[in-house]
């Protein structure tokens, strides 16, 4: 078996990088840091065996690894919030040492199948036609003749394994708010805003005036007169002593200078009309 | 000989050139379809659109782009540095990666070599595409995270689960496409479409309309933009971005808009292949050299109208009802539509006649017909706060309206008019 | 080697892209303020917690990814099946239909719990 040049220098470039993935994710403070830095081991180990004449397997370690697998890692690790530390506590019973024993049994695994691979076997090539009897053209072609005819059964089996993810996946995630009766979904909200009549379109913004710029400041209507809708109550710098103060010109005092200060003190009450629109407001 | 012997002759200078020129192109198409897509847009909304830098505001974009470099860059002071800095870079680089392996044209003589007009291709190409763009939400989901500010967050996770969800409808439009030019290569798939003289959107159009539905909501384009809705919301997960990191983000969405159009001309559209009824044209004269490069450009300038058409005609859809759509629609259609290939096209290799597959398909339908009309209805649930559809509180005509004439008018003799104070002439607004 | 093209356009795009995002920081002005460099939470102070809802998101979007891989493993193994189809003939219907049925009773079962529903 010979070793191209290409592949040497992509060996001693990725390897290194998967290694230094491997590293990062497990010294690295922050749980999405970690995840990232095994996003890099996975890419590398992707292009590895793109390199080393396996492009179907590369690609999809990087699309079902990368893409898929990860970005659940990261949705779960967002779930949990940013500031959540890890939890030393063992929820598990004896959870150390069997994830230990599990662990080393699982190199020993791996380690015996490389050393196998290296003695005894003799490499056919993903990319030779006669490799599997196939005499398909290349490389997918045959890991599909192989995936179908051969390996059948496991092949199926996948497909189990999949119904049981989903299903656990839905034990997990399944909430009876979910379901009926809870929360309003945005369909039944929708409905409601328009059954209610009120306002289905959004209340107006803020004022932005040559004296103010803040969404303190109460939006104006064409007439002058302060839009009540504008004023709102969850604004922490506003204090309750002005909103109410705003409110209340809102509703009797339609004067096109209700800004200026000059109308506001001088309250002489003879120009006010109130108009429908603004009585009906303040029903 | 076929797009990937003519690339595996590339000297390693001339892939540089072919990747530099590449990598032009893309900049130049983004910069023409930015300004394409304003102009399109004011067209359909009766204005002009940018008219002032340049002929016909040809530079507007390259005016934009200079003016954002040097804008001041804002980084939050909770963001997360690195994390921060790399995810506006991923969704560019990402979405760059992904044209590589589109075919251009067919075999041309660049520089004294004959090679094939594309960049890189292998057994898997296709691959690749899907590939980059899952990569690519990381520059989504890392750039929303890196912010340290709720909204952002909130846009990348919905735009993230959207971008994936659609991935899947995406992933599974290509397997008929697939099927039938038995390769994963896309210098064979458009091969195939030549030879075959059909273009698969022709042949497969289920695979078409549901690839091009998701192409748009894999680039989080309108109306699928909810994630982003620049109108109703702050800007999704690039909000707490500024200066050319934000313009990162911009070009990444752009340039994913170019390859997924590519993508889409390449697998359905015959690729660089002349129109059909141009094919037979001085013997086929206008599918070689350089002319399949005009074909190509000119159907991703169509698929990119479409993307802009959509932009101007459609309302936005509620975040609901777009993954319902995913989900509930496009899936399970396109898992049956596979089916569907596949077992036609095992009997048609297996000798079945025409008139024996169109008997079985025949009663296929007649048997799902039954099966479907002979389940019993569920009872509609009753729901006791049900908003009527008219007679509400809204001022609808009844459907049974008669509109009385309208009576002849007579000429009114210029009489002094009679003065009536406003809240008498009717005047909904008493205020003077 | 044949990657050498993708290299390429790698180095090329993912350079442009690192350039551009570091030659921001030198191009723009620098007039930070405390405002400024506060996260945006429409003129309002921001929240301390950088999350909302108390730290967590709906565990709708678990289940999305969750799903996401479900699909992404079957696309992926449609792939060589689509390839191999022509060679494999009437026993590889057989196969993909079965396998598509199983993996379809998993989606009926997360549709039927509610597992798709979005509010």
């Amino acid at each position: 078996m010979t070793v191209s040049v290409y592949e040497e220098i992509a060996f001693w470039i990725l390897g290194p990088l998967s290694l230094a993935g491997a590293l990062g994710m497990l010294f690295s403070r922050s749980a999405v840091h970690s995840a990232l830095w095994l996003v890099l081991t996975m890419l590398s180990l992707g292009v590895l065996y793109m390199v080393q004449d396996a492009p179907f397997l590369g690609i999809v370690q990087i699309i079902v690894y990368t893409g898929a697998i990860m970005m659940l890692f990261l949705f779960v690790l967002m779930l949990a919030g940013r500031e959540s530390s890890d939890s030393v506590v063992e929820v598990l019973r004896g959870q150390r040492i069997w994830a230990s024993l599990l662990g080393i049994g699982l190199a020993g695994l791996v380690v015996a199948g490389v050393a196998r691979s290296l003695g005894d076997v003799t490499p056919a090539g993903l990319d030779n036609p006669a490799a599997n009897g196939s005499g398909g053209p290349g490389n997918v072609a045959n890991i599909g003749q192989s995936l179908f005819t051969r390996y059948l059964f496991p092949f199926e089996l996948t497909s189990a394994l999949l119904i049981t993810a989903a299903i656990g996946a839905m034990v997990l995630a399944y909430t009876r708010k979910q379901a009926k009766g809870g929360k309003n979904r945005q369909r039944e909200m929708v409905n409601m805003r328009f059954r209610e009549n009120t306002r289905p379109g959004a209340l107006p913004g803020p004022g932005v005036f040559a004296t103010a710029d803040s969404v303190a400041t109460p939006a104006l209507l064409p007439d002058g007169s302060i839009a009540k809708e504008s004023l709102s109550r969850i604004i922490e710098t506003t204090p309750v002593t002005q909103i109410e103060e705003d409110e209340a010109l809102a509703d009797r005092h339609p004067d096109a200078h209700a800004l200026t200060g000059a109308a506001r003190d001088g309250d002489d009450g003879a120009s006010i009309v109130a108009s429908p629109a603004s009585e009906e407001r303040s029903e | 000989m076929s797009a990937r012997e003519l690339i595996a002759n590339d000297p390693t200078w001339l892939s540089l050139v072919k990747a530099v020129l590449v990598f032009a192109l893309l900049l130049v198409i983004t910069i023409l379809l930015i300004w394409f897509e304003r102009r399109v847009l004011g067209r359909m909304q009766q204005r002009p659109g940018p008219n002032r830098v340049g002929p016909f505001g040809l530079l507007q974009t390259v005016a934009d782009a200079l003016k954002l470099a040097f804008k001041e860059d804002i980084r939050p002071k909770l963001a997360d540095n690195w994390v921060y800095f790399l995810a506006p870079a991923i969704s560019a680089g990402a979405a760059f990666l992904a044209f590589s392996v589109i075919p251009l044209g067919g075999q041309v003589n660049l520089f004294g070599y004959q090679t094939s007009l594309q960049l890189a291709d292998m057994p898997v190409s296709l691959l690749v595409v899907l590939a980059c763009s899952s990569v690519g939400v990381y520059g989504i989901v890392l750039g929303g995270w890196s912010s340290g500010s709720p909204y952002p967050l909130l846009g990348a996770l919905r735009s993230a689960a959207q971008v994936i969800s659609y991935e899947i409808a995406m992933g599974l439009s290509f397997v008929a496409v697939i099927l039938f030019a038995g390769s994963l290569s896309t210098g064979d798939i458009v091969d195939a479409q030549g030879q075959g003289g059909v273009w698969y959107a022709f042949l497969l159009p289920v695979s078409f309309v549901i690839y091009v539905i998701s192409m748009v909501g894999e680039t989080n384009r309108a109306p699928f933009d909810l994630a982003e809705a620049e109108s109703e919301l702050i800007g999704g997960y690039h909000t707490e971005y500024s200066s050319i990191k934000f313009a990162m983000f911009f070009l990444g969405e752009y340039v994913n808009m170019v390859t997924v159009s590519a993508v889409a001309t390449t697998l359905f559209l015959g690729g660089w292949h002349a129109p059909f009824w141009l094919g037979g044209v001085g013997g086929g004269v206008l599918n070689t050299g350089w002319w399949p490069l005009l074909w190509f450009l000119l159907k991703v300038v169509f698929m990119l109208f479409i993307f802009v058409w959509l932009r101007g005609a459609l309302p936005r859809m509620r975040y609901d009802q777009f993954m319902k759509l995913g989900w509930k629609v496009l899936v399970p259609v396109n898992l049956v539509w596979i089916v569907a290939v596949v077992a036609v096209r095992t009997m048609r290799n297996t000798g079945v006649g025409t008139a024996q597959l169109l008997t079985i398909i025949g009663i296929v339908v007649v048997v799902v017909l039954a099966i479907v009309l002979l389940l019993p209805n569920r009872p509609a649930a009753s729901d006791v706060e049900e908003v009527p559809v008219t007679g509400g509180d809204h001022p609808l005509p009844p459907l049974d309206l008669e509109v009385p004439k309208v009576p002849k008018r007579k000429p009114v003799a210029a009489a002094p008019a009679p003065e009536l104070s406003a809240e008498e002439e009717g005047v909904p607004d008493g205020r003077a | 080697m044949e990657y050498v093209p993708i290299l390429l356009l790698f180095v090329l795009g993912f350079g442009f892209a690192v350039f551009s995002v570091t030659i921001a920081e030198v191009t723009g002005p620098r007039r930070f303020n405390k405002a400024k460099q506060e996260g945006y939470e429409c003129g309002i102070e921001p929240s301390p917690q950088p999350v909302v809802g108390g730290g967590r998101m709906p565990v709708a979007y678990y289940l999305t990814a969750m799903l996401f891989i479900l699909f992404d493993i079957e696309m992926v193994f449609l792939y060589p099946f689509a390839v191999t189809a022509d060679a494999l003939g009437v026993f590889g219907l057989v196969e993909i239909v079965l396998f598509i049925a199983t993996v379809a009773f998993a989606y009926a079962y997360v549709w039927r719990r509610g597992g798709l529903d979005w509010n």
